[in-house]
């Protein structure tokens, strides 16, 4: 009770509770513009949170995250274009409903049950974060290690349909995270004799330059399209408590949500995807599934808004990031040398209760003003593509240069620029190449001490009861995978498939 | 995120992107011992070049699955001539963010010497004109967007540039606003 008591005095504090409200209308703001989003938004804003007090810094950004979750679904709903893919379904089935000039009671559904799966997450991030850490204070270097290599794994497996491309991706990130001097020898690693490399990548200009300047390159040489904007017409509240006429899919979809968040490595795409594959099963209205169906907006919202704040359970209680924005955010932490994982409760109990509140008031905050702004946010989606670029390509020389004030980071986001475009356009995956580079070092550091403390013998990531059942999960995880693979797969759909 | 789905990447164009990341990866897989060192000490677990051999051995290994299924899949269905001439118009197309970035790189040089207000409105105002976006409303929406730059990153938060040459020019009771401000 002290706790949460010491989370809500955080909260109290004007500068953070002005920190969550900029957040999470800059959140709804970027969300609801197709191009800007969540990663591009925060990797520019990620230098800028480095002069902050941490539990600021990671305000502002968990804003970001969680608003843009909800802001996505604005354009899907009122220009039938989803401000980023995990709004494919919510544009998929809003079509119908606007069709049938529903457009508001869309929307209705849609914000209702954002607001339902975000603060089911945030309940389930309160009760289950610090168990989870409690049990982690009995793993060592094997479990850690064999934690980090499942998310891997995981990350992998949840690009279905490009995991080839993913595992390469992903092994890039691994060997960019080992350039620079290695701590075991003081070797260099891949330097080439570059000073700046010796270091290693700067994480900030390559995050930048992968999912922000890469972006604006797109935007600068892609087409503009005019979409019109339907006008929501009807009371704020109309249809806000239909949601609960669903209550099997609403919650089911939000545990679900809960679910994939905790696990490293699956992300909101992948969540989304099975939950609504699963819930066009088990409903007694799946037919109308595709054809405007409330709960197929429901499914595509709830799932989509749980999966942020859960997120956060296995970076809070293990310190391994899910996947790309809390990768990200993982930079705040080892900035202000907070160090996620078990001790984090005791170290920092304040930091972790205000995470806490500040989430669970952000969604009120979100909701609160979605009611009053939607129809000029669904403006702020038809911003000019070609202008956009320009502001992200203006403003990424800013968050580059500000992270380290050196011209020649600007240059590594550059190159970085450059290798995002060409990969975005092939459809290969970014996130794992980010979940590599934070995660390499983890696994490398991990895997050496476990080794160090048995001479050498693999079978420690064995014989050890906890690391012992992730190998066995993981060995079964990747032989059905392999099956399923083998024995072919079914076409996938356009809404299957995610940029990043 | 891109917003919209692009259209299916050309085959052709692919196969030269596969190419490419497997000649990379297998020729930095192959200065491995160069770009690292063995050490006699230690176990084989603590070896340098090892995380790095597993990352670029994993990564030459998914390359080639890729060329192979790529191969495969041309093998299968030939190109057509259109696949072709589209295949070599993408592989044109990479140049054209080298472009923008060419603007770039003249911005960050020019920020060190004409400083970051003028050096950001001029880029600015250069890109909208060089992507079509020439109408007055543009032009002020550019022109606003400097001033946001400015506002919120150099008065707001205060973020430090290197003292330009081109603000020594001006009379030194105006010197000090413009090197904190501007």
């Amino acid at each position: 009770m002290e706790f949460l008591w010491l989370g809500l005095q955080q909260l109290a504090d004007p500068v953070v509770f002005f920190t969550m409200c900029i957040g999470a209308i800059l959140g709804v703001v970027v969300g609801a513009i197709p191009g800007a989003g969540a990663a591009v938004t925060i990797s520019i804003l990620l230098p800028t949170t480095f002069s902050m007090d941490p539990l600021n810094g990671m305000t502002l950004l968990l804003g970001v995250y969680c608003g843009a979750a909800y802001g996505s679904a604005i354009p899907a709903v009122m220009i039938n274009t989803p401000g980023s893919p995990v709004a494919v379904l919510t544009a998929l089935e809003a079509k119908p409903f606007v069709d049938r000039g529903e457009a508001r009671r869309a929307m209705s559904l849609a914000y209702s049950s954002s607001f339902v799966g975000g603060v089911l997450a945030v309940l389930a991030l309160m009760v289950l974060t610090l168990p989870l850490a409690t049990v982690a204070k009995n793993f060592g270097s094997a479990e850690f290690a064999m934690v980090a290599i499942a998310a891997l794994v995981l990350v992998i497996i949840g690009h279905g349909g490009r995991r080839v491309e993913a595992t390469a991706a992903l092994a890039f990130g691994l060997f960019l995270a080992t350039i620079g001097i290695e701590t075991a020898y003081s070797t260099q690693r891949y330097t080439f004799g570059f000073l700046t490399f010796l270091n290693g990548i700067p994480l900030v200009p390559m995050v930048i330059g992968l999912f922000a300047m890469s972006e604006a390159l797109i935007q600068l040489t892609s087409r503009s399209t005019v979409h019109p904007v339907v006008q929501l017409k009807g009371h704020f509240f109309q249809g806000f408590m239909e949601v609960f006429r669903y209550k099997r899919t609403l919650y089911g979809s939000s545990f679900f949500g809960i679910f994939c968040g905790i696990l490293p490595g699956v992300g909101e795409f992948l969540a989304q995807q099975v939950s609504y594959v699963v819930a066009k099963r088990f409903s007694k209205e799946g037919h109308m599934f595709g054809k405007g169906a409330p709960e197929g907006i429901i499914v595509s919202e709830a799932t989509n808004n749980a999966v942020p704040p859960a997120a956060l359970i296995p970076m809070l209680a293990l310190g391994i990031p899910g996947e790309e924005l809390t990768a990200m955010m993982l930079a705040v932490f080892l900035v202000h040398n907070v160090i996620p994982g078990p001790d984090l409760f005791v170290t920092r109990p304040e930091f972790v209760a205000g995470l806490y509140w500040t989430l669970l008031f952000m969604n009120v905050v979100i909701i609160l003003f979605l009611l009053v702004a939607t129809n000029t946010i669904a403006k702020a989606a038809l911003i000019n593509k070609r202008f956009l670029g320009v502001a992200i390509l203006t403003l990424s020389l800013i968050g580059t240069y500000a992270s380290g004030y050196r011209f020649s980071d600007v240059g590594i986001a550059m190159v970085f620029a450059v290798l995002g475009y060409i990969l975005r356009s092939h459809r290969w995956p970014l996130t794992p190449i980010l979940l590599g580079v934070v995660m390499g070092p983890i696994v490398e550091n991990r895997m050496r001490q476990a080794l160090g403390g048995a001479n050498g013998d693999l079978t420690i990531f064995v014989t050890r009861p906890i690391s012992g059942i992730i190998v066995a999960a993981l060995a079964i995880l990747i032989f059905f995978t392999l099956r399923g693979w083998l024995k072919g797969r079914k076409p996938r759909q356009d809404w299957q498939i995610n940029d990043t | 995120m891109s917003a919209e789905p692009e259209s299916p990447a050309n085959r052709l164009e692919g196969l030269a992107l596969t190419i490419l990341f497997a000649a990379i990866s297998s020729g930095l897989l192959a200065v491995i011992g160069l770009a690292t060192r063995a050490s006699a000490k230690g176990g084989w677990w603590t070896q340098p070049w090892l995380m790095p051999g597993i990352a670029l051995g994993l990564l030459a290994v998914a390359n080639l699955v890729t060329l192979w299924r790529d191969l495969a899949d041309l093998r299968r269905t030939p190109p057509t001539d259109a696949e072709k001439v589209e295949g070599r118009a993408a592989l044109v197309a990479w140049l054209r963010p080298l472009e923008f970035l060419a603007y770039y790189g003249v911005y960050i040089y020019s920020i060190q010497h004409a400083g970051y207000f003028p050096s950001t409105l001029v880029f600015i105002l250069f890109l909208l004109w060089r992507v079509g976006l020439t109408a007055p409303r543009w032009i002020l929406a550019g022109i606003g967007l400097s001033l946001f730059m400015v506002g919120v990153f150099r008065i707001g938060l205060g973020v430090w540039m290197p003292v330009p040459e081109l603000y020594r020019l001006f009379p030194e009771a105006l010197q000090t606003p413009l090197i904190r401000w501007f």
